[in-house]
């Protein structure tokens, strides 16, 4: 369960590091392979285990990688390349990964944590998939990070709670694929209507 | 959770897809009676609850209640929008509406997150339909800053969930029956881990400031009806879904970050920022957007003082917000078709060009700027007497000087758009004067007065 985390944690890691998006697509499938991995490996095999394990792989490693890969293959080649990453967000990253072992020591002494090095992978991931969406420009890096910290949140859950209901877990699954959808679905409007990928074209409205 | 409540939201997407693919006229009027006929049903099911005070049974009948008018209001409203992709429409309205409910009846946390989630992917694709480049961008901005905040709030959930793993009573664990009968257990640390993430995180969907960025844009940009749904219940129900965490999972008030803390710390924001943000405004959606910042904000002080008479206070001026929030916003799209514009300085001479939205549109106004004796005169003069009670001066003093201002603003808006562009200057007031006399007296002084000039 803890090697599923790492690779849920370094598949993270891979998403705010890589700027080619069709490389950033296979760190989400890896992810949703990990968490299903993850999802057979906590406890015995039953039916519910069972068929949330089959759902996260269907979704987290098929219908959402697979959605923006066949978005991002009708783009032409410099539009499927994001910014370089600020050297700024390298900095925070580090910061974020390490002050979740200050947030360890801090909740410890409570109980709530049952796995320590997962809920680190957990809520890494979550920092990372956060930070991505404050530093990456491109329209489904963000997509990308929005699933990302979603897989970060069932890592922390599995590491305080085992794993969550399974009405929760389908209800995030489907709540997470409508989310894709849609996003996926204005990522292809904003390239038609404003001939830019880049989130920084949409400047108009200043909240 | 009575799964009644949902027919109202089902029988629409029945009676969408069924008028799209057998051609029937007039599908928009048959929508809205069917929605009507929902909140008769809706009335006559939950009358008992409503006469005990029972919030959830209060809460889906306002729902419901707007959800009528939205309906009703999406017919001119697609009359004047005739590009818009009907079926899609009414496919996401009523899924909008079904995660509305939800969130009303909601009995447990996770629902309540899941319901919440789920009616920012319909709404933000009910204003992706409005298919502008301003709209995709307002919607894009909308989904993810606030499926960021949500995720926030599920950090603070798993956190409580995690706690109580021990009950093994799967979702039910997040009950607010159950957590607040076993909400001890749950080690102080954790509570107040969890409180602030589920303040802030639920708090971005409420719009409550620092975390409302998206809000005006999405509500500017959003169709009317549904500008009405959003800004007059989808926020207050998340207040209220952050307000019943709270008091099943309390802190004790010696903790700095305790859930009342959050709520006037955020609600006082929100009411200032808010009602400033209300002078400067140009675009007339945008100020109701802005008037709903403050709005929220006194709802937050309500509930964060606490005391059962701040709560009623609080829940009326979610019930008589709903209201006139939605009535405003649907009479403020159909003014800005009107006057081909949003903005506030082509919105002029209301009164002498269109009497019936001028009458609409004005009171509507008046009752915002809490005007007595509408609605939200009395609660907002409810919970300003709660804090007296409450010794909460300094609060006191800022809330009147806000809602000074918001009355001051208000007004201000209203008379440019009531009687503003029309020339008042001596010239021309000479001018209609004489205009007028001359009207009454006949043609012979009105020649007379020509050749003295």
């Amino acid at each position: 369960m803890a090697t599923a985390g790492l690779f849920v944690f370094l598949a993270a890691c891979g998403l705010l590091w890589s700027r080619n998006m069709t490389h950033g697509v296979w760190f989400l499938a890896a992810e949703g392979l990990a968490l299903t991995v993850m999802v057979w490996t906590s406890g015995p095999l039953t039916a519910a285990t069972l068929g949330i394990g089959f759902a996260t792989l269907a979704v987290k490693s098929g219908v959402i990688p697979g959605a923006m890969h066949r978005v991002i293959s009708q783009w032409p080649t410099e539009y499927r390349q994001d910014q370089p990453l600020p050297f700024w967000a390298y900095l925070v990253a580090a910061g974020l990964v390490l002050a979740v072992g200050h947030v360890i020591q801090l909740l410890s002494p409570s109980g709530l944590i049952l796995h320590r090095a997962l809920f680190f992978y957990g809520l890494a991931s979550i920092h990372l998939g956060l930070l991505m969406v404050v530093s990456r420009r491109h329209v489904l890096s963000q997509v990308a990070a929005l699933v990302g910290i979603e897989n970060g949140l069932v890592v922390l859950a599995a590491s305080v709670a085992g794993a969550l209901p399974t009405f929760m877990e389908l209800g995030m699954l489907v709540d997470l694929l409508v989310a894709a959808a849609i996003l996926v679905w204005m990522s292809r409007r904003i390239h038609r209507q404003f001939k830019s990928t880049d989130i920084v074209a949409l400047r108009r409205l200043r909240g | 959770m009575n799964v009644e409540y949902f027919a109202g939201p089902l029988g629409v997407i029945v009676l969408a897809l069924a008028g799209h693919y057998l051609r029937w006229p007039r599908v928009p009027e048959i929508i809205a009676v069917w929605v009507s006929v929902t909140l008769i049903g809706t009335g006559l099911l939950s009358y008992q609850g409503i006469l005990v005070g029972n919030w959830p049974a209060i809460l889906v009948m306002i729902v419901n209640l707007i959800a009528a008018t939205s309906a009703w209001d999406s017919i001119p409203w697609g009359h004047e929008h005739p590009n818009m992709r009907r079926r899609r429409y009414y496919v996401w309205w009523p899924l909008f509406w079904t995660a509305l409910i939800a969130i009303a009846l909601a009995s447990n946390l996770a629902v309540a997150w899941l319901a919440i989630e789920f009616s920012t992917l319909a709404s933000g694709a009910l204003i992706v339909e409005m298919g502008s480049r301003r709209a995709l961008e307002a919607a894009w901005k909308y989904i993810v800053i606030a499926s960021v905040g949500l995720a926030l709030g599920l950090i603070g959930i798993i956190f409580v969930y995690g706690s109580l793993r021990y009950q093994a009573m799967g979702w039910n664990t997040l009950n607010y029956s159950n957590l607040a009968h076993v909400y001890r257990h749950i080690p102080l640390i954790v509570r107040e881990v969890a409180t602030i993430f589920v303040v802030s995180g639920i708090g971005t969907k409420v719009g409550m400031v620092p975390f409302h960025t998206w809000l005006p844009d999405a509500h500017s940009e959003a169709p009317s009806p549904v500008s009405g749904l959003l800004s007059g219940l989808l926020l207050g129900l998340c207040l209220i879904t952050i307000v019943r965490f709270i008091q099943a999972v309390p802190l004790p008030s010696s903790v700095s970050f305790s859930g009342p803390h959050l709520l006037l710390a955020f609600g006082t924001l929100s009411l200032v920022v808010g009602s400033l943000a209300l002078l400067v405004q140009r675009d007339i959606k945008r100020l109701l957007a802005y008037s709903t910042i403050e709005q929220v904000g006194i709802m937050a002080i309500g509930f964060g003082i606490g005391t059962p008479w701040a709560e009623t206070a609080a829940l009326l001026q979610f019930a008589f917000h709903a209201v006139i929030k939605s009535t405003l916003f649907y009479t403020g799209g159909h003014l800005s078709v009107v006057y081909h514009s949003k903005r506030l300085d082509k919105i002029t001479g209301i009164a002498r060009d269109h009497r019936t939205l001028a009458v609409v549109w004005a009171t509507g106004i008046l009752a915002l700027a809490g005007l007595p004796p509408l609605g939200l005169a009395y609660s907002e003069w409810m919970i300003l007497q709660a804090l007296w009670q409450n010794n909460a001066l300094a609060l006191l003093i800022i809330l009147t000087a806000a809602l000074v201002l918001t009355f001051a603003a208000l007004l201000y808006h209203l008379l440019r758009g009531l009687w503003g562009g029309l020339d008042v200057s001596p010239s021309a007031v000479g001018l209609a004067a004489r205009e007028s006399a001359s009207k009454m007296s006949g043609p012979e002084t009105a020649t007379a007065e020509g050749g003295q000039h």
